[in-house]
């Protein structure tokens, strides 16, 4: 008859390399891991929404940093304040207050842009006097202004533009 | 005409180019608002100093945020599709006119009642008398009595153009062999311009459109005179 109280296969395996068939397993042992790359390891980072990153900042302790490290296996109240500094800048490269102060690169950027503005400026200058000829004879004072006195006379944008804001009773512009 | 510096439209001349100011004032605000809550957002978003990566979902601004768009934009379409169909009402025009696009001028035809015909080219710069308008004027106006239903019948005789006067409303795309009709009415009498606005060759800048509305008596008058001349 069939058992049904069979435990699942899964429970009969030790470890994870047991689930694959022997030979891959011996493979495996016998080829070795592929070569470490740098960024594959824990790596250190200041960041203020992770505050503990995954690895010391100093890994390679000098002697007074040696000796330092063991009197903290003591009492900390023993510490001084230079010493519990010490030991917070091997942990960690930058405090918050560090990390949250920013760079000051904005201000070589906007440097930058006002520069470039500057030099444009020039070179539309320069266009202007040796580029561009003369503008029509309508751009003269007495052509505009005679334009102007045509503009109201033939009452432009009446209602709440150009002509609206000339009082014709008084000639002038209204107050 | 727009005066110098002006960024805004014109006045209207025309009921519904009125309506179209008012639609515009209304989407533009509902743009500045949309505009100012996202700058005001992204602004505290860069500069907060808060920090929580874990918040997985949150059902309540989700719903907030997919109906309140919805809404405004049944705020913006509502008005847009009033104005779309009065645009489209059966009118009864006093006046039919066509208006003839060419490389590079505008003829215009009244035919209703006589055969008049006549060419509007630009007048160059250099004829302008004091104070005219430069690039604006031309040498014959389209004269159409004010307060009066007109019809404009704009086509084409060579390449495309667009027949537009911004102060009444009106652009009309002239399209060789098509007849497209647009209508208009003069609220207040007064001399319109607009430019032709479709790309049309070397000159389609310099083919203006000049409309003058003036009371009716005016418009019998001149409409003899330029029979005459014809």
């Amino acid at each position: 008859f069939v058992s049904h109280n069979a435990l699942p296969t899964y429970f009969l395996f030790a470890s994870f390399t047991d689930c694959f068939s022997p030979s891959s397993k011996r493979q495996t042992e016998v080829r070795g891991v592929a070569k470490v790359e740098d960024y594959t390891l824990p790596a250190y980072f200041d960041r203020r929404e992770s505050p503990l990153p995954d690895i010391k900042f100093v890994q390679q302790l000098s002697p007074d940093q040696k000796s330092l490290k063991e009197k903290e296996k003591g009492s900390w109240a023993a510490l001084s304040k230079e010493e519990k500094i010490a030991l917070y800048r091997i942990s960690f490269k930058e405090s918050f207050a560090e990390m949250d102060k920013g760079t000051g690169e904005w201000k070589s950027v906007v440097a930058g842009i006002f520069f470039f503005i500057g030099f444009t400026g020039l070179v539309v200058l320069w266009q202007r006097n040796y580029v561009y000829g003369d503008v029509p004879h309508t751009f003269d004072p007495e052509y505009k202004q005679k334009e102007v006195q045509r503009m109201l006379d033939m009452r432009i944008n009446p209602v709440e533009g150009f002509s609206a804001k000339w009082d014709y009773e008084n000639n002038a512009w209204k107050k | 005409m727009a005066h110098p510096t002006q960024l805004g439209f014109k006045d209207a001349a025309m009921p519904v180019m009125e309506e179209l100011l008012h639609f515009h004032d209304h989407a533009l605000m509902i743009v500045l608002l949309i505009s100012t809550l996202v700058l005001y957002i992204i602004t505290a978003m860069v500069s907060t100093k808060l920090t929580n990566k874990y918040i997985l979902d949150s059902q309540e601004i989700e719903i907030v945020w997919t109906i309140l768009p919805a809404v405004i934009l049944v705020l913006i379409a509502l008005p847009s599709l009033r104005i779309l169909y009065l645009m489209d009402e059966i009118n009864d025009p006093h006046l039919t006119i066509k208006a003839m696009g060419h490389q590079w001028y505008w003829s215009y035809e009244y035919t209703d009642y006589e055969n008049l015909g006549f060419d509007s080219y630009m007048v160059p710069t250099q004829d302008l008398a004091p104070g005219q308008f430069r690039l604006l004027e031309t040498d014959h106006r389209m004269v159409v009595p004010m307060e009066s239903p007109v019809r404009v019948l704009v086509s084409a005789e060579d390449v495309l153009h667009s027949w537009a006067v911004p102060s009444l409303g009106v652009k009309m795309d002239a399209v060789p062999g098509r007849l497209n009709q647009a209508a208009f009415i003069a609220s207040r009498p007064g001399v319109f311009y607009g430019q032709c606005s479709e790309i049309c060759g070397a000159n389609h800048s310099f083919m203006p459109i000049v409309v003058e509305a003036v009371p009716l008596e005016h418009f019998e008058n001149w409409s003899s005179l330029m029979l005459e001349d014809a």
